[in-house]
């Protein structure tokens, strides 16, 4: 993909997704934990090998989504604007690059979590009459400025047309 | 028509029948379980305290509902227990469209649809009033409106209004139409899930007793006359439902919109605007495709729709042949045209092994519930071909104004989007396409209060990049 876009999102995203992570891939343990519950006091039926497999993959699942995911959605989190388009690259397996001509958007809004306002952390939306797009995790003022250029921007395209 | 007036009093009735049309099902399970009971009259003294309740709501509504045109707006108040004011200024008025429904046709009436524009916003529903009363109406909604989008006189109402020009539906392309739906495949499988739970009905004895009664039948005939059955009544219901709703079939233009109107019993209207037509697709569906035939639909934006049917049907049956001349007859800011860019003979492989992945879910599952299931293996040349028609007819041009794009799923489609509807792009690579420097080419258009996307396999990563740059070199 040549021209990608070179804009980095925070880094405080990393440990801002992390957290949430780690939150919700405790849900992961429900597999390992109902096994235990249905099975474990019927001595006969319970098999130590399919409990064991299944705490691992939890565990394992468990890491990925708190530690792994978080640093590879960030390292490979790219945007750009331009006076034409708002660029947008991200993806660590299937990698997708979408454009949204400036004049299409309809509207711009920020929006943010408990978790990103602990880190001062903010969320960017763009609207289009067909779809929505997020720009994740951008630092507060940063997101703040990138908004405020988006509709700055969109004023002036539909001022030429 | 400054003075608040009441519709025609068959509103309420129409009320009343959208009632039960739209508990309907409740209905059948009341009375599948209301007649069962020992005490069945029970069943009868809901129905009956059910119909008397919408009867009076419905009068009542009907009663206070009025309306009037008055400075620039609509006004409507209506509402049984919360009254509502209900305030439409006629410049956010899109699209007036005038129905007559089954209770309207008996008295001679019509419905009124009132759309604004944008989701979210309230449009306005008048039930019953007469052609003359809804076509006063219209005009007086529409005066203004000319004026707004700065139009000089009102003189030019006149011209807005006369049909350019005009198409309809052949009695032998309906047919063809009907004969050649393929929503039979959907009908079959509620036909086979219903014939499934008469299982009261469907049992060894009556089996046994047509076993023995018919000659020639056995247990194998006997599924098979079964499948032809439902295949065949499904197919009947299928063909009236497109000759029902395709009957008297007619597209017409004026100055600044499209009029389609269709329908045997319940007449529909669709008015389109010029300014609001985001796309067309021509779909060509798997019966179609030997006649050469298929399906125009036109994408618009800002319609208060259901998100099952925001495409409008703008032919139900037209050859290929036919659409350029349809196109300049009637939308002539498309044009058909052949496709440039295609995918690239190193994507070939690709396309031929993409649709056989479903056999590495499929074989396994089949083999491990019928010991015979590994006769599922020789779908692999349907598919293989399959995959090959998919590579065949993939393609995407780009002109001056518009953008062509063909796929095929099952049905191929053939996409137009105007340039500048365009509202987003995409690309997506995954890593083995990333290898052979190939990518996916999306591209999105408004449609409803929603998007249609638009996808094209296994482009040429740099043909991509151009893609790109042409199209939104010109939106800009």
């Amino acid at each position: 993909m040549n021209g990608s876009p070179e804009k980095r999102i925070d880094p405080n995203a990393k440990k801002a997704w992390r957290i949430t992570g780690l939150s919700f891939g405790l849900f992961w343990f429900v597999i390992p934990a109902g096994y235990f519950l249905i099975f474990g006091k019927a001595i006969e039926e319970f098999s130590v090998v399919i409990q064991a497999v299944l705490s691992l993959f939890a565990i394992t699942a468990y890491i990925i989504t708190g530690f792994l995911l978080p640093s590879l959605r960030w390292e490979r989190w790219r945007y750009d604007l331009s006076e034409n388009e708002i660029d947008l690259l991200r993806g660590f397996i299937i990698k997708k690059r979408t454009l949204i001509p400036i004049n299409r958007v309809q509207h711009v809004d920020t929006s943010q979590g408990p978790v990103y306002r602990k880190f001062g952390l903010s969320s960017v939306k763009v609207s289009t009459a067909a779809t929505t797009h997020e720009i994740p995790a951008l630092n507060e003022e940063v997101a703040a400025e990138v908004r405020n250029r988006i509709s700055q921007l969109v004023r002036l395209a539909k001022e030429d047309v | 028509m400054s003075e608040y007036k009441r519709q025609h009093w068959a509103a309420a009735i129409d009320q009343l029948f959208n009632v039960i049309r739209a508990n309907l099902i409740p209905f059948i399970i009341l009375f599948v379980v209301g007649t069962r009971s020992s005490d069945s009259m029970v069943f009868w003294y809901v129905l009956l305290a059910g119909l008397g309740f919408s009867f009076i709501t419905g009068i009542l509504s009907w009663f206070l509902f009025r309306y009037r045109v008055f400075e620039e707006e609509l006004q409507i108040k209506k509402g049984i227990l919360i009254r509502k004011n209900l305030y439409l200024s006629k410049d956010r008025i899109q699209v007036i469209d005038i129905t007559e429904g089954i209770v309207q046709r008996l008295f001679g009436l019509v419905k009124v649809e009132i759309k604004t524009a944008g989701g979210g916003t309230e449009g306005a529903t008048i039930r019953a009033i007469t052609k003359s009363e809804a076509n006063a109406l219209r005009e007086e909604l529409r005066k203004t409106k000319t004026i707004e989008e700065g139009q000089e006189e009102i003189q030019s109402e006149v011209v807005e209004e006369r049909v350019l020009d005009s198409w309809k539906i052949t009695n032998r392309n309906l047919v063809k139409a009907a004969f050649t739906s393929g929503n039979f495949g959907l009908i079959a499988s509620i036909l086979g899930a219903t014939f499934g739970q008469m299982e009261s009905f469907i049992n060894e004895e009556n089996i046994q007793y047509l076993i023995d009664s018919l000659p020639g039948l056995n247990n194998v005939t006997l599924i098979i006359t079964g499948v032809v059955l439902v295949i065949v009544l499904s197919w009947g219901l299928s063909f009236l439902g497109v000759i029902f709703s395709y009957s008297d079939f007619r597209v017409q233009k004026s100055e600044k919109e499209l009029l389609i109107t269709s329908g045997l019993i319940e007449k529909k209207h669709i008015t389109i605007p010029f300014n609001r037509i985001q796309a067309v697709r021509f779909v060509e569906g798997v019966l179609r495709q030997p006649f050469g035939s298929g399906m125009l639909y036109v994408e618009s934006a800002g319609f208060e729709q259901n998100q099952k049917d925001r495409s409008i049907v703008l032919v139900p049956y037209i050859s290929k042949h036919e659409i350029q001349g349809f196109f300049e007859r009637f939308i002539p800011e498309f044009e058909t045209v052949s496709f440039e860019v295609k995918p690239p003979q190193r994507a070939f492989f690709r396309y031929l092994r993409r649709p056989n992945y479903l056999l590495l879910i499929l074989l396994p599952l089949a083999w491990f519930f019928w010991d015979l299931g590994w006769v599922l293996i020789f779908s692999i040349i349907p598919l293989l071909y399959f995959g090959w028609l998919k590579f065949r007819d993939a393609g995407i041009t780009v002109k001056e104004n518009l953008i062509s794009l063909r796929f095929r799923n099952l049905a191929r489609t053939t996409a137009f989007l105007l340039k500048k509807r365009v509202q987003v792009v995409d690309e997506r690579v995954n890593p083995f396409q990333a290898r052979k420097k190939l990518s996916n080419f999306m591209v999105t258009a408004a449609s409803g209060s929603a998007g249609i996307q638009f996808e094209i396999d296994d482009l040429d990563g740099t043909e991509v990049s151009k893609l790109r740059d042409q199209i939104l070199r010109k939106t800009i």
